[in-house]
């Protein structure tokens, strides 16, 4: 409470006093911003700058301002917008300042209290402020959205001091958030407000949170005397800043573009004297095993050792499905139909579905022998 | 040239330093009739399946007797030798032809001495 009393700034008109009284129980309310800032221990450089109390708290009386004032609109209007005022809620509120930043911060602030001096000192003399801010809204070529304007004329309406004035700085500030967007858009000259405003609208993360206060209570001294732990965490926190994957693209490297290998080497085989050659490098760079496991890992890798779990279908299995080894009747398509052979072959098949041992190759094996020694065998059989 | 020399060199050194193994290395077949048992097993596996399939035929009540006479006559044809029931069980070490304990492929006089030098994995003197 005590740094509202004091930052009575003399451009300070009554609105101004208007919206930090407001903002006084309207800080109890809010979520975001003016609490976590007011919560921050005030150092000596903030204590020392007495307008940068204003300065910093300026912005948040506005936010919380607007905040209430949203607050008040949405209860007036309930039914008709309520997601775009939460919309608004939500932009307004990610519109923090960031502590780090507060001599920056200081600048803008008084360009702003300068403009907004003089906006002041128009807006009693010329009586259509309304018409004139139409005006200039149309000269920027982009009208604002119409709901943020109902919203805006509902705050001014709401509060008791001077509407017109109230509509026309909020209408400004909205403006003034706007362009900044809009020229981050499009990639145009590069302010610093609009820098510092980019900045302002990013959540801080609590890692980056944590990570700045333990820098502030940790300081590591070199023995030189000089700190470390600030200059090794600047870098991190620049980077975290400048987010790797926003922004523009420099185009300075190239894609690599994976190109075929087509240049084959000429001998398709390895010759001998190239197996001669690994087979020598691999001699040399074998190191003796240093521990049991090393050596457990050499014969496992020779076969001496078998792979744990035990795999007990090692040998065995050549992938074939229980319906391959099963169902041998489509093999049995050489041999007639009727007779003592089909019988025959059909116990053979019923022998060979039960076996487990043999793989099906083994097994197409025996049913083709027979095949071709009952061909063989056929002029003797017709004899009979 | 320098590093194939350098090469050999390494494995020379590393051939003989770490593990200097030291076994007895057997060249020859203890007795020709060790030899002969396994000329016997070499040709058994070759003939094992032809055996089996002939078999098959003889040994059958469905196929006509003249079949099974023909296939007689072709499995006597095949050489004496690939019939297993001519393998012995010989021991492995000495050739011995009798008291070969299966497990081992040992004769008993080896497996004692072997068992009595503890060189025998799990063995050890009954005691009840």
């Amino acid at each position: 409470m005590w740094s509202r009393v004091r930052g009575w700034d003399a451009a300070g008109g009554p609105c101004r006093l208007a919206m930090r009284l407001l903002a006084g129980p309207a800080s109890g309310r809010e979520a975001a911003g003016a609490a976590r800032r007011e919560g921050r221990p005030h150092s000596k450089i903030q204590k020392l700058f007495s307008t940068s109390n204003i300065v910093s708290t300026e912005k948040d009386k506005s936010t919380t301002s607007k905040d209430s004032s949203t607050d008040v609109s949405s209860k007036s209007q309930e039914g008709t917008a309520e997601t775009p005022k939460q919309k608004l809620l939500d932009i307004i509120g990610h519109m923090k300042v960031e502590v780090s930043y507060r001599t920056k911060l200081q600048q803008l602030k008084t360009r702003e209290i300068k403009k907004q001096a003089t906006n002041k000192l128009e807006g009693p003399d010329s009586e259509g402020a309304v018409p004139r801010r139409t005006t200039e809204d149309i000269q920027r070529g982009k009208p604002l959205n119409p709901e943020l304007v109902e919203a805006v004329s509902a705050v001014a309406s709401s509060l008791p001091l001077n509407k017109k004035q109230t509509e026309s700085e909020l209408l400004a500030q909205l403006r003034r958030h706007e362009e900044t967007t809009d020229k981050q858009k499009r990639g145009g000259t590069i302010h610093l407000r609009n820098v510092i405003s980019e900045m302002a609208i990013k959540r801080q993360s609590p890692a980056q949170r944590g990570v700045m206060l333990s820098r502030r209570i940790s300081l590591e001294f070199d023995e030189d005397g000089r700190r470390t732990k600030p200059e090794r965490l600047s870098p991190q926190s620049s980077d975290s800043r400048r987010s790797l994957k926003g922004g523009r693209r420099l185009n300075i490297f190239t894609k690599a573009s994976t190109e075929p290998e087509n240049a084959l080497k000429t001998v398709s085989s390895p010759t001998i004297w190239d197996l001669e050659f690994a087979k020598e490098i691999a001699a040399v760079t074998a190191q003796p095993p240093r521990n049991g496991f090393e050596e457990m890992i050499q014969w496992t890798k020779e076969g001496i050792l078998w792979e744990f779990p035990i795999d007990n279908e090692i040998g065995m299995d050549d992938g074939a499905e229980f319906h391959e080894h099963i169902f041998l009747e489509k093999h049995l398509e050489g041999f007639p139909k009727q007779g003592p052979i089909r019988h025959f072959m059909e116990l053979v098949i019923c022998g060979l579905s039960k076996n487990p041992y043999l793989s099906v190759k083994q097994k197409i094996e025996h049913i083709e022998w027979f095949q071709k020694y009952f061909e063989e065998k056929k002029e003797f059989l017709q004899e009979i | 040239m320098a590093a194939s020399a350098l090469g050999w060199a390494l494995r020379a050194a590393r051939q003989v330093l770490p593990l200097p193994r030291t076994w007895q290395v057997r060249s020859y077949y203890v007795d020709w009739r060790m030899l002969r048992d396994v000329k016997r097993r070499k040709l058994a596996y070759e003939y094992a399946d032809e055996r089996l399939r002939i078999n098959a035929i003889r040994k059958n009540t469905i196929l006509p007797k003249e079949l099974q006479e023909v296939a007689d006559k072709e499995i006597a044809n095949l050489p004496r030798d690939s019939c297993p029931v001519r393998i012995r069980n010989r021991c492995v070490l000495t050739s011995r032809p009798r008291g070969v304990k299966r497990r081992w492929r040992l004769s008993r006089i080896v497996f004692r001495h072997f068992a009595d030098h503890a060189q025998m994995s799990g063995i050890q003197r009954a005691m009840w």
